[in-house]
């Protein structure tokens, strides 16, 4: 059968509502997306190979840089694989410590997601709160490690800095606070009826396709498909972690379990808050020769190092997956057909989160 | 509809909102004293040991220097990345960035690194070029041959009957001046560093 | 006409349109960027307005260390923002090349080489106050007197 394209519509590379260079190409019949194609390529830096033949404390700031929004996790993920090949034993409050940068970490990422999405659906009060909020999210994180954006925190056999009781006091405010602002904007969200006019029901994903495409994270248990990588993790076990599913697989849905996490990561620091006991927070150790491969979960999903070190502790060859290409793909090939208007492309598209940064390195 | 229309009405005639509209804008723009900035300088005498040198994670970020007859780290603004770990790596506390020096002496925390010298029997040509261009060596035997067999056995690397051998590791500082100026890249410089804390004064 | 001339500097310093563009950079400063506009920082109160839209632009903020897929097509971005026009250099990445300028990378940097770059900010990544300041410092700087200049 021959396809009827009337328009075919390129966005980006440089666009307003994108925050990274890449370009969507839609064949559209009048405003209907029939087909939509990805084109990346843009912030291509070559990370992976930067890193062979260089010990852990280069590899670590290259795996921060693989992606500026979710930084902590990949140094956590790249860190915790280095750990797994020489065996080497983490201190209690430094695993929980951890943890409670990586949930920071997650809080100001989903903050970021949902007010490019208010942002796109141009609901920019709601947009400016929450991006408000996130400077508070922002102070814990350089609280705790002293930068905003790039912490460079955990390190092989620990932590960087300990959480002094002040500042344990200034951060359960913290807490509190978003929590009590959070609420306040999540009514805002469902109270809204042009919210939901341009959220539900647009970008429909459905669990059959999530799992045909293998979409990951925050996009996937928004269709009902439980993959999250913090259920297999030993510390989030001892946490008694469990992941959040919405069944729905639209645009409100995504957003929604984005803000429903941002709960959860809360209450998960505060457990953590509360379990954690004095102690060292760096138990040494020396990185040697072997291969492993770990993941975690990043705010958008699973992250895979595949490490393989020298005798040295230099890395030999490295392989990267960063979630954002499942979600991009699963976006663009499933999500965006069938949209009904141009308006609604650059919406889908950031409700799903892509990061391009991450997905090129 | 309605329920809509109430609610944005809450949202805006709210006390706080009408303050912040009608008072000063944003509060002043000050750097929090936790932030780590720049290294500086706390004015102590830098031995030139070049710990920080050797553990800095972004290329040419840091130097040291030789100027009106002291050594001290000179910070590159447009490289360095602000991560501490220099300060973290100082034995003698000359780099000072935000409070973290202070963190560092209340919880007792260090890097501890050591160098390891390999070579590559296969692609080593046996010039003597690592030996020549070496600091520490050059330091120990300032004659040093051009083909890089001094006299002494005291120096890191020699050749000793036709083979490039590593005698003293334990010397090795770990600049990579080595790595640089080995034509065929036999030679590597492998920087081990681990994250110590001392408890309880051990 | 010298009332006119300093109409024009107080208005074109008070109403700064900024086009940012990443080219090949982590994130990390773009979303510094988009900090100055949380209310926390008010960009938009100084009269400084992102939008992305080069047509529009005064001011390119241009971070990342410029990656080959943009080796025309900066030039073009740049060649779009109409006069008077300034860019400044965000983060270390455009000035040095940050950590990715090693053996197997494939970044260009600095981007001076490819466009004009009035200023640079230095950081990994900069806090929004020093993008703010920068913005702020240099917007009355290459604006003031602009038509004058051009005679």
């Amino acid at each position: 059968m021959k396809k009827i394209v009337d328009v075919s519509l390129p966005i980006g590379p440089v666009h307003p509502v994108f925050k990274e260079p890449c370009r969507i190409k839609c064949e559209m019949r009048g405003e209907q997306v029939l087909s939509a194609e990805l084109e990346l390529g843009y912030v291509k830096k070559g990370i992976e190979r930067i890193m062979v033949g260089r010990p852990w404390q280069e590899v670590m700031f290259l795996a921060e840089r693989v992606c500026g929004i979710c930084s902590v996790v990949h140094n956590y993920v790249c860190i915790e694989g280095m750990e797994r090949i020489s065996d080497i034993e983490v201190p209690d409050r430094a695993a929980y410590l951890r943890v409670i940068l990586n949930e920071m970490d997650r809080i100001q990422s989903h903050l970021l997601a949902n007010y490019s999405y208010c942002y796109t659906i141009e609901h920019e009060t709601l947009a400016m709160y929450l991006i408000n909020l996130r400077e508070t999210t922002m102070d814990a994180l350089e609280m705790i490690t002293g930068a905003r954006v790039t912490c460079s925190y955990i390190i092989p056999g620990g932590v960087r800095f300990d959480l002094t009781p002040e500042k344990e006091k200034t951060l359960r405010g913290m807490l509190d606070h978003i929590d009590s602002e959070l609420t306040r904007f999540v009514n805002m969200f469902k109270g809204g009826p042009m919210i939901a006019l341009r959220s539900k029901n647009i970008g429909n994903f459905t669990r059959e396709e999530a799992i045909e495409s293998h979409a990951v994270g925050p996009t996937a248990r928004a269709s009902n498909l439980n993959n999250d990588c913090r259920l297999f993790h030993p510390t989030y076990k001892k946490l008694g972690f469990e992941s959040i599913l919405l069944d729905d697989g639209d645009n409100y849905a995504r957003i929604m379990l984005r803000f429903l996490e941002i709960f959860q990561s809360t209450e998960l620091i505060r457990s953590c808050l509360a379990q954690m006991e004095p102690g060292i927070i760096r138990g040494g150790g020396i990185i040697g020769g072997g291969t492993s491969k770990w993941s975690g979960e990043a705010p958008r999903g699973e992250l895979t190092y595949d490490i393989s070190t020298d005798i040295r502790g230099r890395i030999k060859t490295i392989g990267i997956r960063t979630p954002s290409i499942m979600n991009i793909e699963a976006c663009v090939h499933y999500m965006l057909k069938g949209v009904d208007s141009s308006a609604d492309v650059t919406s889908t598209y950031i409700s799903s989160d892509p990061c391009i940064a991450c997905n090129e390195r | 509809m309605e329920s809509s229309l109430l609610w944005y009405l809450k949202e805006f005639v709210r006390g706080e909102w009408l303050t912040k509209f009608f008072t000063v804008k944003t509060a002043p723009l000050i750097t929090p004293p936790y932030f780590r900035g720049f290294p500086t300088l706390t004015h102590q005498e830098c031995t030139h040991c070049l710990a920080c040198m050797m553990i800095c994670p972004a290329p040419n970020a840091i130097e040291v220097l030789k100027t009106e007859g002291v050594w001290n780290p000179v910070i590159y603004p447009g490289h360095c990345v602000r991560c501490g770990f220099c300060v973290e790596a100082c034995p003698e506390d000359v780099l000072a960035a935000g409070v973290l020096l202070e963190t560092q002496k209340a919880e007792h925390t260090s890097f501890s690194a050591t160098f390891h010298l390999t070579i590559n029997p296969n692609t080593c040509k046996r010039c003597g070029n690592c030996a020549t261009v070496c600091p520490v060596n050059k330091e120990i035997d300032p004659y040093l041959g051009g083909t890089g067999t001094p006299s002494s056995d005291e120096v890191i690397m020699r050749i000793i009957n036709g083979e490039m051998r590593v005698i003293h590791n334990e010397k090795c500082t770990g600049c990579k001046t080595c790595e640089k100026g080995c034509p065929n890249h036999a030679i590597k410089v492998a920087r081990v560093v681990q994250g110590v804390q001392e408890v309880n004064g051990v | 006409m010298k009332a006119l001339q300093d109409l024009k500097n107080a208005v074109r310093s008070r109403s700064i349109h900024v086009c940012y563009v990443n080219v090949g950079s982590c994130n990390g400063c773009d979303i510094e960027i988009l900090a100055c506009l949380a209310p926390r920082y008010d960009i938009e109160q100084y009269g400084i307005y992102v939008h992305n839209n080069p047509r529009e632009a005064d001011i390119l903020l241009i971070t990342g260390g410029f990656s080959p897929q943009w080796e025309d097509k900066l030039k073009r971005v740049w060649d779009e923002i109409p006069e008077p026009k300034a860019a400044i250099a965000i983060g270390n990445c455009p000035i040095s090349g940050c950590v990715f300028n090693r053996d197997g990378t494939y970044l260009d940097p600095p981007v001076r080489k490819h466009i004009p770059i009035a200023a640079e900010v230095p950081g990994c990544p900069p806090r929004p106050t020093e993008i703010l300041e920068a913005i702020l410092s240099l917007a009355p700087v290459v604006f003031k007197d602009y038509e004058r200049r051009e005679e």
